[in-house]
């Protein structure tokens, strides 16, 4: 018999038959569990919930099953196998001769008298019984879903419970949504935006390199889905773009384009790009010189394309500036910057502020990047040169607000996709991102991080990364990468690999209360009719920032 | 208890066994791995399984199978109207009394010359539902310890519905598996003998 089965006949509560009992284990590594040969190995799976009754104490154990394996209570078992042919002594040999085990991940604990579930300090003793967890026992780890806890998706082979983020710890710290290519990342991240706005519990800024958040998006089929401007046509949503011939061409509607004018922009800017531009050490140095000398124009005269021009013609002859290190950074400007059609001469047109005050009012922003997203350059500038310049807001902001002469500035995620490139260790230690990533929420600043390649984003800023939605991965550096500064998570290390290729994530941090193997929830009709049913009901409610992150 | 069949009377015990002698007018002859009980002083029954029966050297007996040609008249004679009894040892695998039934050692052995019954149906039923005796004869490694293991499980399926049959033998084997898992060699040659026992299975 399977306790599924009788489960799903009977209703909620767990079979009265145990998957089997505790044997064996310890409180970093797991408890190994003797299954009942009733039961067959073939019917579970890894990412499973499991709960166990203490057998001395009556405190209740949510665990994770985490490995499964075969075992013999003689070694000779595999040197001596018995007879194929006789089913009854294959039969007899089943459960007791040849076993399997389970091994499981404790999480959570619950005494009688408590209704919460608290995360583990001990484990249950020798026998205790272990049972497959009903759909009540998952229900009352992830609670119900309300204003601050959404609903994205269902545990494996649960389809009747809802696993509900908790959407104030997600925007509490950083967080990252990991996957190899063709996972679905994109449609995780648009469902866990989707919460975050409806919520209002913060504001969003994503750069959008692929035009995946702001409107229509296809997948490979062809299929359309809403972007976020569409869920949210009530003003909670702005797309600014930086190529507007590309979004009319697509059909986006657009609140707004971003110019960045030469005059705006700084050596800090363009530090960070130096490995793409091919700039050397050297000429990187050269830009914070030719920066302080030459003004706010310093680009438009770098691009001057009369090489006559009297200011660099004196910083060569006086030795100021090698002519070969001029020369340099003069060819890989004009091979970039002419090229982006939203860095214009002059002063832009003040898209720094619109941001910012759209995010300051609760708008989210989806920045699409049109054809601008297929250069990497082009992200890494954008992103960077917008990010310090808000977060810099946000410092100055969240100072004032200390000393009671300005309102705390409103929670802001910021999303950035190809992450690996802004968080390698060659650079975080001297750019925004690591330094949002290293701060937590110091400044009511987080990151949420979108990413194929974890093991390409710096140690220390993995381990302040709060909560992690990975979706399969296949490089074993990858998936140490996620697993890094999550104490007891090397034991999901099977269940991250047994995941199916879309559709299927693990959730493990700071927004759930255990590690959880969900089946995300559907990106379609009824999730949009969902947000539009829950804005009309007034579900959403936009919380203040003292109520949210007062000390 | 109900009492079965007479099949003897006690001839020598102790609280590990005893001993009984077939009587000559017997109907019932004891076989091999036959459960059994007899009375003990208090009001309880030891219960156990014949592990051997035994006639002992007849001097009369090896003359006669020494002639070329027996007269069937003397063999009926010598067998049914034998100077020397047919004997049969039991061990004992539990006791009754007036609590309940148990599987371990009698309080006390049957006194001599009481009656030796063989177990009733139902009550073989319900005293071998527990598997505990597989172990307890396993610990005599004197007797014959497989034969008698196989011996008694197939009594036990005797008396079960045809529907329990196979869930039973099952149930032992896996008894049988814990008891054995160090000798595997052994563990499946008994288990190859118990297998045309199994309902719909061709005899092997």
């Amino acid at each position: 018999m399977e306790s599924s089965t009788l489960d799903e006949f009977f209703g909620p509560g767990h079979s009265e038959q145990p998957l089997g009992f505790v044997l064996s284990g310890s409180l970093s590594e797991g408890l190994g569990v003797k299954l009942d040969p009733r039961y067959s190995i073939e019917h579970l799976a890894v990412g499973r919930y499991v709960v166990i009754h203490g057998h001395q104490s009556g405190r209740t154990f949510f665990g994770i099953i985490t490995d499964i394996a075969l075992g013999a209570s003689n070694p000779d078992l595999t040197h001596r196998p018995p007879n194929m042919e006789q089913p009854f002594t294959l039969e007899v040999y089943l459960g007791e001769v040849a076993y399997a085990t389970l091994h499981v991940s404790p999480m959570l604990m619950l005494d009688e008298t408590d209704d919460q579930p608290r995360p583990i300090k001990t484990i249950p003793s020798h026998f205790s019984p272990v049972f497959e967890a009903s759909a009540a026992d998952v229900a009352r780890v992830f609670g119900d879903e309300d204003d601050t806890h959404f609903y994205v998706g269902t545990p494996l082979d649960m389809e009747t419970v809802q696993v509900n983020l908790d959407l104030e710890r997600l925007v509490e710290r950083s967080s990252g949504v990991f996957g190899k290519t063709g996972t679905g990342k994109s449609f995780i991240t648009r469902t866990l935006l989707a919460g975050i706005i409806q919520s209002g519990i913060a504001s969003s800024l994503i750069f959008d390199m692929h035009n995946d958040y702001g409107w229509t998006v296809k997948d490979e089929s062809g299929r359309e889905y809403k972007g976020l401007r569409q869920l949210f046509q009530d003003g909670q949503v702005s797309v600014i773009t930086l190529d507007e011939d590309t979004s009319r061409a697509r059909g986006s509607k657009i609140d707004g384009a971003l110019k960045i004018g030469y005059e705006e922009i700084e050596p800090e800017d363009i530090e960070m790009l130096s490995g793409l531009l091919g700039l050397s050490e050297i000429q990187t140095g050269a830009l914070y010189f030719l920066y302080r000398r030459l003004g706010k124009n310093w680009i438009a005269k770098l691009l001057d394309e009369d090489p006559e021009a009297d200011d660099l013609q004196d910083m060569v002859d006086s030795g100021r500036i090698v002519a070969g290190t001029l020369g340099a950074i003069r060819r890989k400007f004009e091979a970039f910057i002419p090229r982006m059609g939203f860095l214009v001469p002059g002063a832009g047109n003040n898209a720094v502020d619109d941001i910012f005050n759209r995010l300051r009012m609760g708008t989210s922003v989806a920045l699409e990047f049109g054809n601008y997203g297929n250069t990497l350059a082009a992200y890494m500038l954008v992103a960077n040169y917008l990010t310090r310049r808000i977060h810099s807001r946000y410092v100055h902001q969240k100072n004032m607000a200390a000393g009671n002469k300005a309102e705390e500035p409103r929670p802001l995620v910021i999303v950035i996709e190809e992450a690996h490139k802004f968080l390698d260790p060659a650079v975080t230690s001297h750019t925004i991102f690591g330094t949002i990533a290293r701060e937590l929420r110091k400044y009511n600043v987080t990151l949420l991080i979108v990413d194929q390649r974890p093991s390409g984003i710096e140690d220390e800023v993995m381990s302040q990364i709060g909560t992690r939605v990975t979706c399969l991965l296949d490089n074993e550096a990858d998936i140490r990468a996620v697993f890094s500064g999550v104490s007891g998570s090397s034991a999901l290390r099977e269940v991250l690999a047994r995941l199916d290729t879309r559709q299927q994530a693990l959730i493990l941090g700071h927004a759930v209360p255990m590690p959880v193997v969900v089946r995300t929830r559907d990106y379609d009709q009824s999730f949009y009719a969902t947000i539009a049913g829950d804005r009309e009901k007034g579900v959403k409610s936009r919380k203040s920032t003292e109520s949210l992150f007062g000390e | 208890m109900e009492a079965g069949t007479v099949i003897g009377r006690v001839t020598r015990c102790s609280t590990r066994g005893f001993a009984g002698a077939y009587p000559l007018e017997g109907e019932t002859i004891p076989s091999f791995g036959a459960f059994c009980a007899a009375p003990y002083p208090g009001g309880g029954y030891v219960i156990g399984v014949v592990y051997d029966i035994n006639i002992e050297d007849d001097p009369l007996a090896r003359q006669l199978a020494s002639l070329g040609d027996v007269p069937v008249e003397q063999i009926l004679d010598s067998q049914n109207n034998r100077q020397i009894p047919v004997e049969f040892s039991v061990l004992n695998l539990g006791y009754q009394d007036t609590e309940g039934t148990y599987q371990t050692l009698p309080p006390r052995p049957p006194m001599t010359l009481e009656p030796i019954h063989l177990l009733p149906e139902a009550k073989l039923s319900s005293f071998t539902e527990d598997f505990s005796y597989l172990s307890t004869i396993t610990l005599n490694p004197s007797l014959p310890v497989d034969e008698l293991l196989i011996a008694c499980i197939l009594e036990a399926i005797e008396v079960r519905p045809e529907s329990e049959r196979k869930r039973y033998l099952i149930e032992a084997g896996r008894m049988l598996a814990r008891i054995l898992a160090g000798d595997l060699h052994r563990l499946e040659q008994i288990l190859n003998k118990l297998t045309p026992s199994i309902p719909g299975n061709s005899s092997g």
